[in-house]
């Protein structure tokens, strides 16, 4: 079981902020590295953010460019054991290199349908002899290169099928070194080995309490915890290892330290919102759909977009539209 | 082909150019299988769910779905335009989202216009009097036109003055009494949190996670309970008794008719200028106005009768249209295929349709665009053209591919100039050019060798011709 610890973040187009953030991920040197796709896509919106879970700020860098160590797109993030941060672009279709300071390091990938060629990658997971796996989107497959690009075996085309995907979202490893898939246009999570093969899929037809519906990512722990990101249905749901869903989680995002500094200095803006009512009721809605709740109601997940565990198996989603990261922490 | 073949083809692409965004010749053969009047049916039954999706739009354009601001709410909206299986179901909303302008300036909050366009989608073909309710409750409706100000003691007449002037009656059929009660009529419809979200909105602040979507509220406190006079009825009116006397009147279903008329069928005079100056077919509006209080005030009946009128259908009224900017990209869009699923090009694309002269949920006025010829500048006509030439010439693009392949398949790689033409023009929706025209690009066609070429290169030049700009 896992209890709401803290929120990350501020919406902001530069510097200290996210915006559209698309991914996170916590490297050895515990600081986050979250990636910010920004709203146009654009020069001063797009970059890697760096933070730590006391909200310091370590600067950005992977903005927006062509060059070297610039960024259009940026889709994904992981970092090896090593100390390389890994970025994926689905714009450029590209895999960029970084070092834990931001320095440039690599980079590979080129756009294509063949064998080794990517469309749209949108999920990343290193295994531990540095092995990359990206969900190859827009190809509906995974790929498996070595961390210096060099193609090793494509897993599985577009389908229905177990070992089939459409259009793969986030993609994990998980302690007994296997893949973890968000398969998002089939609802289901599909486990693989690092050869390939599935092992178990995770499926509403297998337990229709768990209702997924395009689900962006799933991570497990040590203790065989499943944590889905059910971007769909705008939760976070957790599965034990018999296949019980036992939490399902709607969202408690609060204010988060820069949050808090933000309307301190912005007195006017703080006095409306005490004054508010932030946890309406509903009853105007008459679709009961999740996504339009959580564009009313502040402190719901709201895109879920990816979901991660740090090493003391710390929970964080990372909500794109709300622009920010709520942590979560075993019970 | 036989004449009556042609002409009935002809006529199927008048009607799915003007309740859509144009067919290709796939798309008019599988409706050439049923009657017109089945298409018509087909077109009037609205399909909220055929097209490519919400969660589509939402995972690959993330401002699509989060919508800080107007853009990334009307690429949602572009998606649905390009994608739909029925189009009327987009046209709808582009109709009423031309009489009932809304714009962020005000507003600033891209979640709440969008909303605003899928509540037209939803009313937007049944009762008058359904969308007008709706429309009243509406929360970009109600910060456009400042009805969060209209307070029983202070009141605000902006909305009632706009619901009579340009959303039902048009001027010169109600008292400026009539505007005052009916103002006084909406005190105390208001959004939630009305305070918070309007510093919000004067300071353009999306902080500190992105913005709320606003929501409709009723205030009873507020409401100014005292009898009024309106329209000559006298009673203790609310909102919802204005829209129906508003309804009950004939100047509000000419006023509707005409619009329709306007949108559907020709353009019309300035509607600023209705009052004095007369429909361009009196007649129609007559027919029109008839169905109106035959069907209880529906838009659907409406509909059905224009489409299935001999007014609708005459050669008269063909390629009089000028297809506005977002018509306009659509219909190319459809045609080109680029976006089977999204990317951040539609970025420029949605750019480009602004630089157009139409930015969707940012009218230039609460009068909404000046439309009809005024869509046609010198700058506004070469981006109609840059974007359609490169859409449509770009042999990558699935749509053009597609087209391409099918003419040099069906003709074993031997089209002469002339075939070359009539079928670039069948693949259009039975685009009819002028002969002139129609010479040059034979000339044209003549020159180019390669058959992917001669093909995207007739293409290329059909869409700088002055009937791809018309509808």
């Amino acid at each position: 079981m896992i209890e709401y610890l803290l929120t990350l973040g501020i919406v902001a187009m530069e510097g200290r902020g996210f915006e559209y953030p698309t991914d996170s991920v916590s490297a050895p040197n515990a600081r986050l590295y979250v990636t910010n796709k920004s709203r146009n896509y654009g020069e001063r919106g797009v970059r890697i953010t760096v933070l730590d879970l006391d909200s310091e700020f370590y600067g950005t860098f992977g903005t927006f460019g062509t060059s070297d160590g610039k960024l259009q797109s940026p889709s994904a993030i992981e970092a090896t054991d090593d100390g390389r941060i890994l970025v994926c672009d689905d714009y450029t279709h590209t895999v960029n290199l970084f070092d834990l300071e931001g320095k440039f390091l690599n980079r590979w990938g080129i756009y294509g349908q063949g064998e080794g060629e990517l469309n749209g990658p949108s999920g990343l997971a290193v295994d531990s002899d540095n092995n990359v796996y990206i969900s190859d989107t827009r190809n509906h497959r995974i790929q498996k290169f070595n961390i210096d690009g060099y193609h090793i075996a494509t897993f599985g085309n577009q389908g229905k099928n177990n070992g089939q995907f459409d259009l793969p979202w986030g993609i994990s490893m998980t302690p007994r070194n296997t893949l973890c898939i968000a398969d998002w246009g089939n609802n289901r999570i599909q486990e693989l080995t690092i050869d390939g093969d599935v092992l178990s899929v995770i499926h509403n037809e297998s337990n229709p309490l768990y209702e997924l519906k395009y689900p962006s990512g799933a991570v497990v722990d040590e203790n065989g915890l499943i944590y889905i990101s059910d971007w769909g249905n705008e939760r976070v749901k957790i599965i034990n290892d018999e296949g019980l869903m036992i939490q399902n989680l709607r969202g408690e995002g609060t204010i988060s330290k820069w949050a808090g500094e933000f309307l301190n200095t912005n007195v006017e803006e703080n006095d409306a919102r005490q004054a508010s009512n932030m946890d309406i009721e509903l009853d105007f809605l008459d679709d009961n759909d999740p996504h339009s709740e959580s564009a009313h109601i502040e402190k719901y997940f709201w895109s879920p977009v990816s979901i991660k565990l740090d090493k003391f198996n710390r929970v964080y989603v990372t909500e794109t539209n709300r622009h920010r990261i709520q942590v979560y922490q075993q019970t | 082909m036989v004449v009556s073949d042609k002409e009935e083809f002809e006529l199927r692409a008048h009607l799915l150019r003007r309740a859509g965004f144009g067919s290709t010749r796939s798309e008019l053969q599988r409706q050439m299988e049923n009657s017109y009047e089945d298409t018509v049916e087909y077109l009037l039954v609205p399909n909220f769910t055929d097209w490519m999706g919400d969660h589509i739009v939402r995972r690959f354009d993330g401002e699509a779905s989060g919508m800080i601001n107007a853009p990334g709410a009307s690429r949602n909206w572009l998606y649905r335009m390009i994608s739909t299986a029925n189009p009327l179901t987009e046209k709808i909303p582009l109709l009423w989202h031309s009489i009932f302008a809304t714009g962020v300036p005000k507003v600033i909050n891209g979640r709440v216009l969008f909303d605003q366009i899928n509540m037209l989608r939803k009313y937007g073909t049944g009762r008058l009097d359904d969308l007008l309710l709706q429309l009243s409750k509406d929360p970009a409706m109600i910060v456009w036109l400042d009805n969060q100000e209209n307070h029983r003691d202070a009141m605000n007449e902006n909305w009632g003055r706009e619901l009579l002037e340009l959303f039902s009656m048009g001027v010169g059929n109600y008292t400026e009494e009539d505007v005052k009660e009916c103002a006084r009529a909406f005190t105390g419809w208001t959004i939630g949190n009305t305070e918070y979200m309007m510093v919000r909105a004067k300071r353009d602040s999306d902080w500190p996670y992105g913005r709320i979507a606003y929501h409709f509220e009723y205030r009873e406190d507020d409401h100014d309970m005292e009898e009024r006079t309106f329209l000559g009825q006298k009673g203790n009116f609310n909102g919802q008794d204005i829209i129906r006397i508003i309804c009950e009147q004939e100047s509000t279903a000419r006023f509707i008719s005409r619009h329709l008329y306007h949108f559907f069928v020709a353009d019309e005079a300035p509607v600023p200028s209705w009052s004095t100056v007369a429909p361009r077919d009196p007649e129609a509006i007559d027919q029109l106005v008839q169905e109106y209080f035959n069907s209880d005030h529906s838009i659907t009946a409406m509909l059905r009768t224009l489409f299935n009128s001999n007014f609708f259908k005459s050669q008269n009224v063909r390629y009089q249209k000028v297809k506005g900017p977002a018509e306009f990209a659509a219909t190319v869009l459809r045609l080109g295929g680029q976006f089977n699923l999204p990317n951040k090009d539609m970025i420029l694309k949605y750019q480009q349709i602004v630089w157009m002269g139409q930015e969707l949920s940012n009218p230039s006025s609460v009068e909404g665009w000046h439309e009809g010829k005024e869509w046609i500048d010198t700058g506004t006509l070469i981006e109609r053209i840059n974007f359609a030439s490169d859409q449509l010439s770009d042999y990558e693009n699935p749509g053009v591919r597609e087209i391409v392949d099918t003419l040099i398949k069906d003709s074993a790689g031997l089209l002469s100039s002339e075939e070359t033409v009539s079928n670039c023009l069948a693949q259009l929706g039975f685009l009819e050019i002028s002969a002139e025209t129609k010479y040059i690009l034979v000339r044209y066609a003549q020159k180019i060798d390669d058959p992917v070429s001669k093909i995207t290169g007739v293409l290329r030049l059909l869409t700088t011709s002055r009937e791809f700009q018309l509808a």
